[in-house]
């Protein structure tokens, strides 16, 4: 996987806790034009407060153009953004 | 008293520190703390000065304090960062609720500094070193910056354990490794010995703080006057002020000064620029719920020459327009017309708002102090510039200056421990 750190464009469900759940995000690639990636599971979830600021990051599993893959999804709490964090 | 154990927490380089591990959470892929860079100033518009640096960028001799232009001459490729005070304050309170985990007695001592007092919490948490290990270790890993810690038993010895070597480690000075590890050091080393008084002592021959432990204190007194006794107690290791729960030092005085990008030379201007002061000052006043009975002006000319001249007055008030007519007839006795760069605006001899001796010869400032109030509460809640005194239309002067942040608190560097 590598960094790319893009903002995204997402669906999520929050349960009563107030644990958020992607489900799909779509990304604007380098032609302009919206593709949009389903989650199929999550592998994990953990929370990390780098320089005090609060973010969930998710390890996901879904289909990118055909093929499997694992991508991991960030979501900062102070500004409710969603990013594409590593693929 | 028994025996206190009492920990240092500093953050090494704070402000690039902060700024390097907060891009690299934004997926920057360059981490700030490997190459040379500095935080300060405007890379734009390259005014500024360095607030802080990298480890690299010191290999260059930069040092905290000059200016850019100084900096880029000593090191061509130095990346120059702006400062986002916002972030620092979330960094610091970040590292405020970890630290409050290991101990319930915890100070704030500047925005990246903090003394914890670890007496007694040996017996929950264990050996103080390796706690202080733990501390430092889940520090990086959770916040993603690196600390130094110092342990003694007192806060002076804490304070200059915490800056022997950095960055990232844990250092101990305890009473009996002052000879070994504090008094080869040189004489600046010591908390409380500045430009100034550094002068003073390299001039009598004590170069090293051993030296100064050695000096009799007699001696010292005779020059540098009771803060002699003080120096010579530190250099021996010895303090006993507190770790103070809320770091609550009583206010005896506010004040807030500018530096002119040009020379002031009309008497205009220079009240404009007083009353900017006055703005911010009587906004602090209000905020802290004080009153004023002492009002002072200071400035300096372009060739550097300081003088200051101060005022009381009788009724006490915490109306900017009050302070800043003060400020003005103050200025007029002051002033002998020679270009001005800086100016300052300082109030004293503070006092609760809520009682005061009135007086019938005075103005009566009711509706002043009305219009003070609908003043703070537009600019708190729509910005410190939503609303200003027409005066400063056109005139090219801020209409409010002084201060970091100027509305809200942030944790400034004080001499008294």
């Amino acid at each position: 996987m590598k960094i790319c750190m893009q903002p995204i464009e997402s669906i999520a469900w929050f349960t009563k806790e107030g644990i958020p759940h992607p489900l799909r995000y779509r990304i604007l690639t380098e032609d302009k034009t919206y593709k949009t990636i389903k989650v199929n599971q999550v592998l994990f979830r953990t929370e990390e407060k780098i320089a005090g600021n609060r973010m969930l990051l998710f390890r996901c599993q879904g289909e990118v153009n055909g093929i499997l893959k694992i991508f991991e999804l960030k979501y900062e709490l102070s500004t409710c953004r969603w990013y594409l964090y590593k693929i | 008293m028994k025996n206190r154990l009492i920990f240092h927490i500093d953050v090494n380089s704070a402000y690039l520190s902060w700024e390097a591990s907060h891009r690299m959470q934004h997926g920057d892929p360059l981490d700030l703390r490997t190459v040379p860079s500095a935080i300060g100033g405007d890379p734009e518009t390259r005014h500024g000065i360095i607030l802080a640096k990298s480890i690299p960028a010191k290999k260059f001799k930069i040092q905290t304090g000059e200016t850019l232009f100084s900096a880029r001459n000593k090191c061509p490729d130095l990346l120059i960062v702006s400062p986002n005070y916002t972030l620092y304050r979330q960094c610091s309170m970040a590292l405020k609720e970890l630290l409050q985990e290991y101990s319930p007695l915890l100070q704030q001592y500047s925005v990246d500094e903090f003394f914890l007092d670890f007496t007694g919490m040996e017996k929950l948490l264990g050996d103080p070193v390796e706690t202080s290990y733990r501390i430092k270790d889940e520090v990086r890993e959770k916040l993603g910056f690196t600390v130094n810690i110092g342990i003694s038993s007192n806060k002076l010895l804490a304070k200059m354990a915490s800056e022997l070597q950095k960055p990232d480690r844990v250092h101990t000075i305890f009473p009996e490794e002052i000879s070994s590890k504090m008094w080869p050091l040189p004489v600046e080393e010591l908390f409380g010995v500045g430009r100034a008084t550094s002068r003073k002592l390299r001039d009598r021959g004590i170069r090293t703080i051993g030296d100064l432990a050695s000096e009799s204190p007699d001696d010292l007194k005779r020059y540098l006057k009771s803060y002699g006794l003080l120096l010579w107690n530190y250099a021996n290791g010895r303090d006993d002020s507190p770790v103070r729960h809320n770091d609550f030092i009583p206010v005896k005085g506010m004040g807030n000064s500018t530096t002119i990008s040009f020379d002031v030379e009309d008497k205009s201007t220079a009240q404009l620029i007083l009353l900017s002061l006055a703005e911010t000052v009587g906004m602090r006043l209000r905020q802290d719920a004080f009153y004023t009975s002492l009002i002072s002006v200071s400035l300096k000319t372009k060739d550097f020459l300081y003088y200051s001249h101060q005022r009381k007055i009788y009724l006490p008030t915490d109306c900017t327009s009050v302070i800043h007519q003060v400020a003005c007839k103050l200025l007029d006795e002051l002033w002998q017309n020679e270009p001005i760069r800086h100016l300052g605006l300082r109030v004293s001899e503070l006092s609760s708002n809520n009682l005061f001796q009135t007086s019938l010869f005075e103005k009566d400032t009711e509706k002043q102090k009305r219009i003070d109030q609908a003043v703070d509460t537009i600019r708190l809640k729509y910005g410190a510039h939503s609303v200003f005194r027409s005066a400063f239309l056109r005139s090219g002067l801020k209409p409010l200056s002084g201060g970091v942040i100027e509305t809200e608190e942030y944790p400034m560097m004080s001499s008294i421990l």
